[in-house]
C-alpha cells in the first residue's frame, strides 16, 4: 500500500470530522461575515452615517443614496483591511478551503449519482452538495486569484481590484466598463450569480448534513427541525448574496470613483498606508 | 378514486434483463403471458418457464430467479422492478400493469454480481454484517444463565431494526455503496445502512453491548458511517420501513463519543 492511502486510512476518521469541521470553521463563518459585509453596497442605502465623509457637493453630483452604500461598503472594507494579523487569517482561510476542497473531492468521487432512478428530494440534495462544491471550487479560486492576487488577465478588465476604492474596482470586475456592462462582464456577473448561489447552497445543505455527521440531530423529528433551521438561514444568505450582486450591478462606476475620491481627500487617515496592507496595487485615481 | 378493477385475462408484456452467468454480457428479452388471478411477480415468472418463448416466438432457456419465502421475510427475491428495487413476492401485479399491454421490466440488483439473470450474490451484504459483529456473543462451554434485563423502551426500538431481512434495497439504492467484485477490497468499502443500523441495535442490547468498541472501531475507519452522503434513499426503500437514516445519525454520535473518549482515556 501506498503511503498516501496508508495515511488516509489511518487518520480516516479524524480526516473526515474535519473536512466537515473546516467547511463550519473557518469557511462557513467567513462566508457569514463576507457576504454580510458585501451586502453593504445594497443596505448600506439606510445608513445615515455611510456619506458622512462625501462631500456636498459630490452628494449632490451622485446622490445621498449612492454617496451612503458606497461609503458604508468602503468603511466595512477598510475596516477588514486594518484588522491586526489580517495575512494570517488569510492564510488561515485559504489554507481551510483548500483542504476542504481537496478532500471533498476525494470523497465526492466515492459516490455515484442515481438521480435518475431514484429521483427523491434528498437525493437531489446529496447530487446537487456535490455539484455545488466542484462549481465552489472554481468560483472561489477565479474570485481570490482576479481580486487577490491580481491576476487581471482572467477579469473582464485589466484594472485591479483595489481595497481602497473597494466599490468602484469591484463593480468594473463585474461589469467590465465604466458604464453599461460588456459582454465579458455578462459572462463574469452570470459566473458570480451562480459561484454565489453554489456557495451559499453547499453550506447551508452542509450544515444540516454535519449534524447527521456527528449525531447531532439523531431523531428524524430532529432532521427536519434542523432542516428548517438551515434553509432559513440558506435563504437568508441568499438574500445578502444577491443583494450585493444587484447593489454592484446597478452602481455607476464613476460616482463611486468620486465618492472615493473624497473619502481619501477628507480623511486619507482612514485608509492611508497601512503597514501591513499586502495589497501593492494602486488606487485608482492616483495610478492616473 | 375511478380505477376500475383490473380487467382479467388480459395480456401483459414482461421486459427481462437476462445473463447467462458470471462475467457474460446481459441482454434483454420480452415475453407475453397471460398473468393468473391475484398473479404477482413470481407466479409469472413460473409461468414464462414453463413455456420460455419470447415475443418473437424464439424458444429460450426459462429466466432464472431467487425466492424463499414468498411473503417478504427473506428478502431472497429483491430485484430491480420498474426501474425501481424492491421484493418481486410481494410485486402484485394488479398493481403493476392493471390494463392489457402493459409492460414490468424486471432487472438484477446492480450492486451485487450476477450469478444468473435475476439472481444475484447477496455475500458482501452478509460480509458487511459481520464487519460489525452484527451478533450477541453468547458461545461459551457451558450455561451463561439468564440475560440482563431489556427495558420495554428499548425492546420497542430493538423491535423496528431487528425487523431487517438483508434484502438489499437499502444498498441498491445507495449512491455510495457500489459494485464491488474484488473481495480483498470490501473490507474498506462503504458498509452499508443495513450494517449501520444492525451494529446500532446490538450495540443498544444488554448483552451485544460486550462488543460495542469492536463494532465502533470498525464504523469509524473507512468504508464507515463517515462514508454515508445522506442522500437518505435508504430510508425510503426500506420494504421494512426501519428507521436507517436515525440508525446512521446515532451512528455518527456514538462514534464522535467514542472518538473522544478514546483520546482522553488513552486505550489506543
Ligand atoms: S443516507 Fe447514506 S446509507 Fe442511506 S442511501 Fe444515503 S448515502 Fe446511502
Ligand atoms: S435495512 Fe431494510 S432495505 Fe436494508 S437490507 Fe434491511 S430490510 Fe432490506
Ligand atoms: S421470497 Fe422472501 S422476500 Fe420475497
Amino acid at each position: 500500500m501506498d503511503n498516501d492511502s496508508g495515511f488516509m486510512n489511518r487518520h480516516y476518521f479524524l480526516l473526515r470530522r474535519l473536512h466537515s469541521l473546516s467547511g463550519i470553521v473557518p469557511i462557513g463563518i467567513f462566508l457569514l461575515n463576507h457576504l454580510l459585509t458585501n451586502a453593504s453596497i445594497a443596505w448600506g442605502a439606510v445608513n445615515s452615517r455611510g456619506s458622512q465623509h462625501v462631500s456636498a457637493g459630490t452628494i449632490e453630483s451622485v446622490g445621498e443614496i449612492t454617496a451612503r452604500q458606497v461609503g458604508t461598503f468602503q468603511h466595512d472594507v477598510t475596516f477588514i483591511n486594518n484588522m491586526p494579523f489580517l495575512i494570517l487569517i488569510e492564510v488561515s482561510l485559504w489554507l481551510g478551503i483548500g483542504f476542504h476542497a481537496i478532500l471533498g473531492v476525494y470523497y465526492a468521487r466515492t459516490g455515484k449519482s442515481n438521480t435518475s432512478r431514484y429521483a427523491y428530494q434528498d437525493n437531489w440534495r446529496y447530487s446537487l452538495q456535490r455539484l455545488t462544491g466542484y462549481i465552489a471550487i472554481f468560483y472561489i479560486f477565479y474570485h481570490v486569484a482576479t481580486l487577490r492576487w491580481g491576476w487581471t488577465f482572467l477579469s473582464p478588465t485589466d484594472t485591479p481590484w483595489s481595497h481602497e476604492q473597494a466599490a468602484s474596482t469591484f463593480a468594473l470586475a463585474l461589469k467590465g466598463k465604466v458604464s453599461g456592462i460588456s459582454a465579458g462582464g455578462i459572462a463574469v456577473s452570470l459566473f458570480y450569480f451562480i459561484g454565489v448561489t453554489a456557495s451559499v447552497y453547499h453550506l447551508a445543505n452542509g450544515l444540516w448534513t454535519a449534524a447527521i455527521t456527528w449525531g447531532l440531530t439523531v431523531s428524524e423529528a430532529a432532521q427536519r427541525r434542523w432542516g428548517y433551521a438551515c434553509a432559513g438561514l440558506g435563504a437568508g444568505l441568499m438574500v445578502l448574496a444577491w443583494s450585493s450582486l444587484i447593489g454592484f450591478l446597478l452602481l455607476d462606476v464613476s460616482s463611486a470613483q468620486k465618492i472615493e475620491h473624497d473619502l481619501h481627500a477628507g480623511h486619507g487617515s482612514m485608509v492611508e498606508t497601512e503597514p501591513h496592507a499586502a495589497d501593492e496595487t494602486q488606487p485608482l485615481a492616483e495610478a492616473r | 378514486m375511478s380505477k376500475q378493477a383490473p380487467q382479467q385475462g388480459r395480456t401483459i408484456r414482461f421486459r427481462i434483463k437476462r445473463c447467462d452467468g458470471p462475467g457474460k454480457p446481459s441482454y434483454w428479452q420480452e415475453f407475453d403471458i397471460v398473468p393468473e388471478k391475484n398473479a404477482n411477480i413470481i407466479s409469472c415468472l413460473k409461468q414464462i418457464a414453463e413455456t420460455p418463448v419470447t415475443v418473437q416466438g424464439e424458444k429460450t432457456t426459462p429466466v432464472v430467479w431467487d425466492s424463499g419465502c414468498l411473503e417478504e421475510v427473506c428478502g431472497a427475491c429483491t430485484m430491480v422492478i420498474n426501474g425501481g428495487v424492491r421484493q418481486s413476492c410481494t410485486g402484485l401485479i394488479d398493481v403493476l400493469a392493471p390494463n392489457n399491454g402493459d409492460t414490468i421490466t424486471l432487472e438484477p440488483m446492480s450492486k451485487f454480481p450476477v450469478v444468473r439473470d435475476l439472481w444475484v450474490d447477496r455475500q458482501r451484504l452478509f460480509h458487511n454484517l459481520e464487519r460489525v459483529k452484527a451478533w450477541v456473543p453468547i458461545d461459551n462451554t457451558y450455561s451463561l444463565g439468564a440475560g440482563p434485563k431489556e427495558s420495554p423502551d428499548s425492546q420497542a426500538t430493538h423491535y423496528k431494526l431487528s425487523e431487517c431481512m438483508s434484502c438489499g434495497c437499502c444498498l441498491e439504492a445507495c449512491p455510495q455503496f457500489n459494485i464491488e467484485e474484488d473481495e480483498s477490497k470490501w473490507d474498506e468499502s462503504f458498509i452499508g445502512a443495513h450494517a449501520i443500523s444492525q451494529a446500532r441495535l446490538f450495540n443498544n442490547h444488554e448483552t451485544g453491548k460486550q462488543l460495542k468498541d469492536e463494532r465502533l472501531e470498525e464504523l469509524s475507519g473507512k468504508g464507515g458511517v463517515g462514508d454515508c452522503g445522506n442522500a437518505q434513499n435508504c430510508v425510503k426503500v426500506c420494504p421494512k420501513e426501519i428507521p436507517l437514516t436515525e440508525s446512521i445519525a446515532a451512528m455518527g454520535r456514538a462514534t464522535t463519543i467514542h472518538a473522544v473518549k478514546s483520546f482522553f482515556s488513552g486505550k489506543k
